[in-house]
């Protein structure tokens, strides 16, 4: 048995038969939430390396996109080097500081590079939000 | 809370009510129900009965504590719900008389405030049964009415008047949006949380299209079915005094339109016909409703609800609160955000 589904199992026994045995609310609600909590860990689990592959997949091909499209043209310096440091850190923090910078410096951009730019950003975080729903909708 | 518990708890909260009532005596409670849990303020609804004047007398109360964990930390404060509702009280919009506030924690161990129980029922929008209460309302049309009604009285009271101006008015233009992104920008920081680029979008986006607030009214933060006491098919108090501002009328309006409010209808707020509800409101108020603003402020909501959920769940994974209904919310943290993306469409 796999980790995430020893989780399933516990889950369920929180739900049909723990839960329903407690007479006063509160603890039943307890048990209840339990088991919704045990039963999202099991499903983040189980997608966890499929989901870190995916992720860092987009990850490598946003960098890659995104250079391309600085290379094209004269750029910001500060979303040069927000770029940069995405490509260094591959994580969250250094895509929130990149999308920090291209609205910091929109006006320098232009409308037509922002949304391409801000654009492509989105497609990788679109993708990102949507292997999350997988276990946490 | 324990049986024992329970007793001593309300013991100390007789002894404390007899005391603010020294005419009186014999005092008792009756019909004790605690209400809520551990996810907001702890309420507890009772009759208290007691002897004065060689009469025999009743009043029903509902007893609103701070359990020092609410999901808002320290954005929600008992003693601005009570400063409101005494200034609400003498307005023509219905709401609870306001007795008591007390912050010394020798009384009740945390503050907390003693309010008329006003008569009426409360049915969540949210399960099968309430959603069924709502649409028989809809279909007589008698509540609907009153619903936007109630909005409309909230938003055309002079707060000034009535001495709301301590809620702080925003500074003009953009400063009404601005001081919310803030806000809930501060309750973000507050909950450790990890970075969310999503967020950041979105927080980047609101900054940008601050809509200009064109009239400043008290806004109720949280207005919908659910938040409405209910009796003889009529809203008999405005209740959850804990998100309002000074500020643009727009945000209660954009709340009622917003898909957050409705399951399974197309009734807003599960009980109101969208045509009726713009009909009714623009005339009681005389407030053109602007869908852009009102489409700005549904993104500002998806800001808060993140808030409110990383608040939650971090307050559980701080270990200021074991309830696992906070730990749970960990996971309604990326259903926002997907929200919050389709909001800026993508």
């Amino acid at each position: 048995m796999t980790p995430d589904q020893l989780l399933e199992r516990i889950a369920a026994v929180l739900r049909k038969e723990i839960g329903p045995a407690v007479a006063a609310e509160y603890p039943r609600t307890q048990a209840f939430m339990a088991s919704v909590v045990l039963q999202k860990l099991a499903r983040q689990l189980a997608s966890a390396e499929a989901h870190r592959a995916a992720g860092a997949a987009d990850m490598d091909a946003l960098v890659a996109d995104l250079d391309a499209t600085l290379a094209s043209a004269a750029t910001p310096p500060g979303i040069v080097a927000a770029v940069a440091a995405l490509a260094r850190g591959r994580d969250d923090a250094a895509l929130c500081a990149l999308i920090e910078a291209l609205y910091r410096d929109r006006a320098a951009l232009g409308a037509p590079r922002f949304d391409a730019l801000l654009g492509r950003v989105r497609r990788t975080m679109r993708a990102g939000i949507d292997r999350r729903l997988e276990y946490a909708a | 809370m324990s049986g024992a518990a329970d007793q001593a708890f309300e013991a100390r909260v007789l002894d404390y009510l007899a005391g603010k009532m020294p005419d009186g005596r014999d005092f008792a409670l009756a019909n004790v129900q605690r209400i809520a849990v551990g996810w907001s303020h702890e309420t507890w609804l009772f009759d208290l009965t007691w002897r004065e004047g060689g009469e025999s007398r009743s009043r029903g109360l509902c007893l609103r504590r701070d359990p020092g964990d609410t999901l808002l930390r320290h954005l929600s404060s008992l003693e601005t719900q009570f400063r409101v509702l005494r200034c609400l009280d003498d307005t023509a919009l219905p709401t609870p008389k306001a007795f008591w506030f007390e912050s010394d924690p020798a009384i009740l161990d945390k503050p907390f405030l003693v309010m008329e129980k006003v008569p009426g029922s409360c049915p969540s929008p949210w399960g099968r049964e309430g959603r069924a209460f709502y649409q028989a309302a809809a279909d007589r049309g008698v509540l609907p009415a009153s619903f936007t009604a109630s909005l409309a009285t909230l938003h055309t009271l002079d707060w000034r008047t009535a001495g709301l101006d301590f809620l702080g008015e925003p500074a003009p233009g953009t400063g009404f949006a601005r001081r919310e992104i803030a806000k809930w920008r501060e309750l973000i920081d507050l909950s450790g949380h990890a970075p969310e680029p999503i967020l950041t979008d979105l927080i980047a986006w609101l900054e940008e299209n601050a809509p200009a607030t064109e009239r400043v009214t008290l806004v109720h933060g949280a207005y919908r079915a659910g938040n409405l006491l209910i009796h003889e098919d009529r809203v008999s108090a405005v209740l959850d005094w804990e998100l309002q501002v000074l500020g643009d009328p727009m945000y209660d309006v954009a709340y009622v339109l917003s898909d957050l409010n409705r399951e399974g209808t197309e009734l807003l707020s599960n009980l109101v016909d969208r045509d009726a509800f713009y009909r009714d409101y623009e005339a009681a108020t005389g407030f053109a409703i602007d869908d852009k603003v009102c489409r700005y402020y549904n993104a500002l909501y998806a800001m808060r609800s993140v808030a409110f959920w990383m608040s939650a769940s971090g307050l559980h994974a701080e270990g200021r609160s074991q309830d696992l209904r906070l730990a749970r919310t960990a996971w309604s943290v990326p259903v926002v955000l997907e929200r919050a993306a389709k909001e800026l469409g993508y």
